[in-house]
This record gives structure tokens, sequence and C-alpha cells, in this order.
């Protein structure tokens, strides 16, 4: 697929405080082991587009550590390549930070590049997305620009930071609304994927952008959409698992979601390895009087107390008479002998120190902040 | 001028004690502790010591480790001023000749070593399991201004007419080398692990190939040939973890010992930093411990489903324990596979081994065995 460049979109991801208040969602972890980053990486790599774009709003160190020396996402090591886009002007002007700026800032992409279409994505739309057919369907009607999106079921209750789209009978958008929470019903929401043609992309940013700082790249696609004789989206319908990442409690939700074989194996097919950085940690080690069950163990953990329906990051301690229940523990995290963690979120670096009790509910999980000592 | 140091790891051994296991693999590519492989182990301590040049010499079915080095990657051994290389017996002018004994290894690739121009060389073999930096060694020879450093470990006395025993004088001077002694004057085993000055080496090298009568041993031939020249050995005692895992109940107890229950110094956990092991990575999902599943005192790696229970094992990637199935005292190796309400005790469950549904297997538990597909067609 050397005529097809992949672009995973940072800015187009929500921001979910206090998660995302020291990094994006993009290198926020997943279930121990991922960072939602990856699901894009993959996805692009699997498909095997070779050359890939990181459009990176903000924490760029955050990015990069996860990153790392990026071949872990690459087919070939010479052919292959992930350039971080990132607009570094735009930190003087923060409302202009936004992904057509730092693509105008990065214009290889528009002008130095013999690539036919442009593949978008954001980072917070969890599945194992095949985009191989996408790109087929886009080429086959020789349309300009293609959106992907999904059967909501009720967009009260999910896809709530997406665009609800209304398709005509050719299949085009016909209208865009932002899920305001007052749409009832089964509708169509967009997964904020899309497929544009490499010129037609240039020439609406070259027409548009400059008029308007502020814009982004939806606002600019649905907009040329509207105006009459332009480019209308075509809609292509995934019908896989998909979830959106959009807030705390939705995080919390479709990690625990996993547990059930059905979903798993919905998201992790064999066909469809999700790569991630390796962090050369041993295997999680679990002590003689370890109870654990339904949960997600990552390698480097070491299990000596219980842990019930939870996830445990690379790295943390769970002591000997500690109880870990339907909570979220990220890396290299320790929680101490007696301690009770229920309903919970506890970032990386905390310590729960003996006999500590961190209780939420789960309508209302608990934020423990990185490094918090309780 | 040439580097300081060059590693060359022989793994062209067959391993033929662990049965079905080396049965299409070489030893040092047999998988351990859940994630590694052998040869990790001297691959790592050759990164961690900063020895950035480094041959694995290959025979036995050795496409298998041979994909597995690669470049060094795996090991950080292919960076800038890093080079790995794979050597396998080669045709050349002469024709085609088998590596036929561990010296004889190392002299078919003279000109590998002649290239790099090192000043030492160290000798390795691919399947001891032992995390470590070679700085100890290294300073030991350069201080004793010795032509070979061997590198010993100390055994119970009454097991050591087992080995290659070293007698030494005060200094650690070697006096003696006796391979199997019947009477052990010593408990200084050899570990097989020598670092040469390469000239010395060269011209041992090239002297004993010219030996029709020598079986090209480093044991049995070229330490015993250095020592009737009257040149320096030295012995350098290694305190710690190291084990050669020959058979399949010894390939088991070096795994039980990376356990919170076995050995404190060779757990991973605390062999970070500096004595990192590092290894391929994997694809593999997050590990999933099940609703009913149980594990205990266990080493089990991402990509594992375990649904049945666990207990004092050591679990690979794409292993699944099924409902109701039991695993007591095993390793299970990547993609076993133990079916509903069946139990195993006492073994090594080889790579993508199956147990079938309520099949029980070695429940006297009189010793360890190894459990693969072809154990019916015996």
């Amino acid at each position: 697929m050397n005529n097809v460049i992949g672009i995973v979109n940072l800015h187009a991801d929500p921001e979910i405080s206090p998660l995302t208040d020291n990094r994006p969602l993009g290198s926020f972890s997943f279930l121990g082991r991922y960072a939602f980053v990856d699901f894009p990486l993959s996805a692009f790599c699997n498909a095997g587009i070779e050359t890939v774009g990181i459009l990176v709003k903000d924490h760029l160190r955050s990015v990069m550590k996860h990153l790392g020396s990026m071949d872990a996402w690459v087919n070939n090591t010479k052919i292959g390549q992930e350039i971080v886009m990132y607009n570094e002007p735009a930190h003087l002007h923060p409302e202009t930070n936004t992904d057509i700026n730092n693509i105008r800032e990065n214009d290889w992409v528009l002008y130095d590049s013999d690539a036919s279409y442009i593949l978008i994505a954001p980072s917070h739309i969890v599945g194992s997305i095949d985009v191989r057919p996408i790109l087929a369907e886009h080429i086959k009607r020789k349309d300009k620009v293609t959106v992907v999106a999904t059967r909501c079921l009720d967009a009260r209750k999910e896809f709530l930071k997406e665009s609800i789209i209304s398709i005509g009978s050719s299949g085009y958008v016909e209208d865009v609304r932002d899920n305001d929470g007052t749409i009832e019903g089964p509708c169509l929401a967009s997964l904020g994927i899309y497929v544009v043609n490499r010129t037609v992309l240039a020439d609406m940013i070259h027409r548009y952008a400059p008029k308007n700082p502020t814009l982004s790249l939806d606002s600019l696609i649905y907009a040329v959409g509207r105006e009459s004789g332009g480019t209308r989206p075509h809609v292509y319908i995934y019908d896989g698992f998909v979830r959106a990442i959009d807030s705390f409690k939705h995080y919390m939700d479709y990690s625990f979601e996993l547990f059930d074989e059905a979903n798993s194996k919905a998201l992790f097919r064999p066909d469809w390895p999700i790569y991630t950085l390796t962090h050369d940690t041993p295997p999680a080690m679990y002590g003689k009087e370890a109870v654990v069950s339904n949960s997600f163990i990552a390698n480097g953990a070491v299990v000596e107390g219980t842990v019930i329906n939870s996830i445990i990051g690379r790295n943390v301690k769970v002591a000997k008479t500690a109880v870990v229940k339907d909570s979220i523990i990220l890396s290299s995290s320790m929680i101490g002998d007696g301690a009770m963690v229920s309903n919970a979120l506890v970032d990386k670096y905390a310590i729960i120190t003996r006999s500590h009790k961190v209780t939420g509910t789960p309508n209302s999980p608990v934020y423990v902040a990185q490094g918090a000592i309780l | 001028m040439g580097i300081k140091i060059a590693a060359m790891i022989l793994a062209g051994g067959k391993g033929t004690r662990l049965k079905a296991l080396t049965r299409k693999t070489a030893k040092p590519a047999v998988g351990y502790g859940g994630k590694y492989r052998i040869i990790d182990f001297p691959l790592s301590n050759c990164a961690n010591s900063g020895i950035n040049h480094v041959a694995v010499l290959t025979q036995y079915e050795s496409s298998d480790l041979n994909t597995y080095v690669g470049n060094g990657k795996n090991w950080g051994l292919n960076g800038v001023n890093s080079l790995t290389a794979v050597l396998t017996p080669k045709e050349t002018e002469e024709g085609s000749n088998w590596y036929r004994g561990t010296a004889d290894a190392i002299y078919q690739n003279l000109d590998w070593l002649d290239n790099l121009d090192p000043e030492y060389v160290l000798i390795l073999s691919g399947d001891h399991i032992y995390a470590t930096t070679y700085d100890g060694m290294l300073s030991r020879h350069r201080e004793a201004n010795a032509e070979c450093t061997i590198s010993v470990y100390q055994v119970p006395l009454e097991e050591a007419s087992r080995f290659g025993i070293l007698e030494t004088d005060e200094d650690g001077v070697i006096t003696a080398f006796k391979e199997k002694p019947k009477v052990p004057k010593s408990n200084l085993a050899s570990m097989g692990i020598y670092i040469f000055n390469y000239k010395t080496l060269r011209a041992a090298l090239i002297e004993d190939a010219k030996d029709e009568q020598s079986d090209h041993d480093f044991g049995k031939n070229i330490i015993p040939n250095l020592m009737a020249k009257g040149k320096k050995l030295v012995a350098y005692t290694y305190k710690g973890y190291w084990k050669d895992v020959g058979t399949i109940p010894s390939l088991h107890e070096a795994n039980m010992d990376l356990l919170m229950s076995g050995d404190p110094n060779v757990n991973l956990f605390t062999i970070q930093g500096k004595n990192k092991i590092y290894t391929e990575d994997n694809h593999a999902t997050p590990q999933y411990i099940g609703p009913i599943g149980t594990a205990k005192d266990s080493l089990i790696n991402q990509g594992a489903v375990i649904r049945g229970e666990v207990d004092h094992c050591v679990i690979s990637s794409d292993v699944y324990v099924d409902d109701g199935a039991k695993a007591i005292n095993c390793v299970l190796m990547n993609g076993a596979h133990i079916k509903k309400g069946a139990r195993v005790f006492d073994a090594i469950v080889g790579p993508d081994a199956v147990v079938e549904e309520s099949e029980v297997i070695n429940a006297d538990r009189k010793e360890i065995i190894l459990v693969t597909n072809g154990r019916n067609d015996k």
C-alpha cells in the first residue's frame, strides 16, 4: 500500500480529565498492556501502509516515550516510516493548535508525496478495523472523501463525542450533528476515520484554512460537503466491534467488558495483531496466597494478594493481604498490605499504603493521581 | 587497532537428553521461564557487559536458532559498533566441514575473529542459565596477567567427580585440570566459560587442528595443552545462580527456581537493572485469569488464559488452561492447551501440546515427565 499515507490524528481525541491532564489519550494505558495509539498504528501496519504520520497535539514527551524508536509498528524498517507531526509555532497561539494547521506545518503529506490517498484515524476508537476494504471501496467508487461510521443503538449512551450523521439513499452524508445527548433511537455515529484523496485534501486546506485558523479537519470536511457543488463524503458503515473511549466511566466499562471472552475475541483477532512497545519485563509472578479471578494481569506485576474483576498494569505490586476489586491499577503502582481498593483507577507510580481504603462506586469510580501516596 | 573483546557463543549441541523438546530445535533455543529461550541469558549477559561483538556458532537443527538470533536486535546488539553474527559450518576450498568439537568450531571461524582483531575472546556456552556481567572475570584475567581465565563454580565435593575439576594454588593459578576425576582434590568445577588472549587462543587452535588424535575440545585438548606448555591459566570463582540444564527434570527444576518459592538468586524481578534479561517480543494479548480460575505460586506470561487452576507452574504465551482443568508443578510451554477437566502433574508440557478433556497425566507423581503431542505414538 505505497499509495496510501496513514495519519493518526491525536487532535481528534477527547480530553478526559483528569486522565489526560498529563498525557494525551493516545498514550494512555489500556488493559495494562497497550496505549490507545497502538490501535490505529497496528491497523496501518496490518494493512501494509508503509508511510505513517502521527499528528501530535500536545504532551509530546508522553507520546515520544511510547513510540520509542517507532519500529514496533512498521513492516519494513527501511521502507516503512513513522513521522511525528508537531506544530510547535501553534503553542504560542493555542487556539490555532488544530489538526489542519499541524498538517500545514508538516505539509510533506500534501505536497512532497506521490501517495494518492490519505487515511486519517483518531486513537480513541478501539477496534480491530481492517482498513483495506474501506480503501478498496473508496477507490472502486472513485469517491474523493469517505467517512467511516458505525451503527449506534443509543447515542445517549455511546459515541458521546462523535458526530451523528444522516445519509441519503446514495450513501452520501446529508446531515451532520454533534452528539448533544438528545438524539434518540438508532443512528449512525462517525468514527472520525476518513479516506481523502491527497490532492483533494490539499485543495480543501489551501482554499479554506488560511481564512479560518481555528478550523478542524472534521468541520472542514463537512463544510465542503455542504457547499453547492462541493465534495460530499461517502459513508462506509463498519459493523465490527468498536468502542469510542470518550469518558472516564466508558474507559472503565470498556476495559472491564473485555473480561467476557465473546468481546475479547471480537477485539483481539488472530489475523489482526495489536502491536505495542516492549518493556522486557518478566512474566507476572503470583505468590502462594494469591487469589485472582476475572482479571487481566500485565507482565512485570507481582501479585501476592487478592485481585478480582480488575486490571493490573506492568510492574504493579499487590501485597499479601491487599485487596483490589473492580479497579484498574496503572503501571508501577503499589498496593500495600491490608489496603483495599475498589471501583478505582489508580494512576502510575501511586502508593496505597498499609490498610488504606480507596472506595468508589461502579457509576462513580475514584481516580488516584499519578505518584499519589495515600 | 582491533576491538577489546569478542564473545563466541557455542550453540551447536543437540541436547539429546531433552528428548522431543530438541527434536526440531537446538537446546539453546528451548523455551524457558515462560517468556525466554535459554540463549537469551548468555546474549543478555554479553549486552549487559558492553560486549558488542558476538558470534553464535550453531550446527544441530540450526534454522530456528539462527532465525531467532538474527541480527541481535532482541538484545540491542544491532547498534553502531555492534555486530551479531550467526556462524554455521560452511563449505570451503578444502571441502565442507561440520564442527568437530568446541575448539574446532572456533578454529573454523578464525577468519571472522582475525577481521575483528580482538585483544580478548570470551568463549561461552549457549545453554547455560545465569544472569551476570563478565566484567569481574575480565578484570581478574587482566589483573592476573593470565593467558586464559576459566570461570569455575563451587560444587559439593561429593559431586565433584561428575565435572571437569580445577586445582589451584593460593593465588588462584591453575595447577591441574582433571576431567571427571575419581578422587577429586578440589570442588572447583569448570563452567566451560573462558577468556583467552586472542593471540594465545589463535596459536593453540591452529596447533590443535593439526593433531589428528585430538577431539578438538576445549576441556579435553586446548586447556591441557596450554597447561603442558606452562602458560598462565587462572580460575575465576563465579558466585550466584548458574545452571547447565541437560535433562527434562533439570529443565523443570530450573523453571521452578524462578518462582517466588524458588531460588532467590535467580528471581527475574530482582535481577533487573544491569543484569536484565532481554528476549523476543511477541504480540500476545493481555494475560487473563478467569472467573473461577486460580493462579498460585506461578510465573505466567502475557497471552496466557487461565480459566482453570494452576499452582507452582511456569506458563508461556498462548497457553490455554480451560474450565476445571488443573496443572500442578508444571511447565506449560508456548501454545500448550489443557482442555476442560484435564489434570497434569509434575510435567513439562511441550510447545503446542494438547491435553485432552478429562485426561489425567502423571497422577502418581513419581518423576518429572515430558508431555508432547506424539506421546501416544511410542
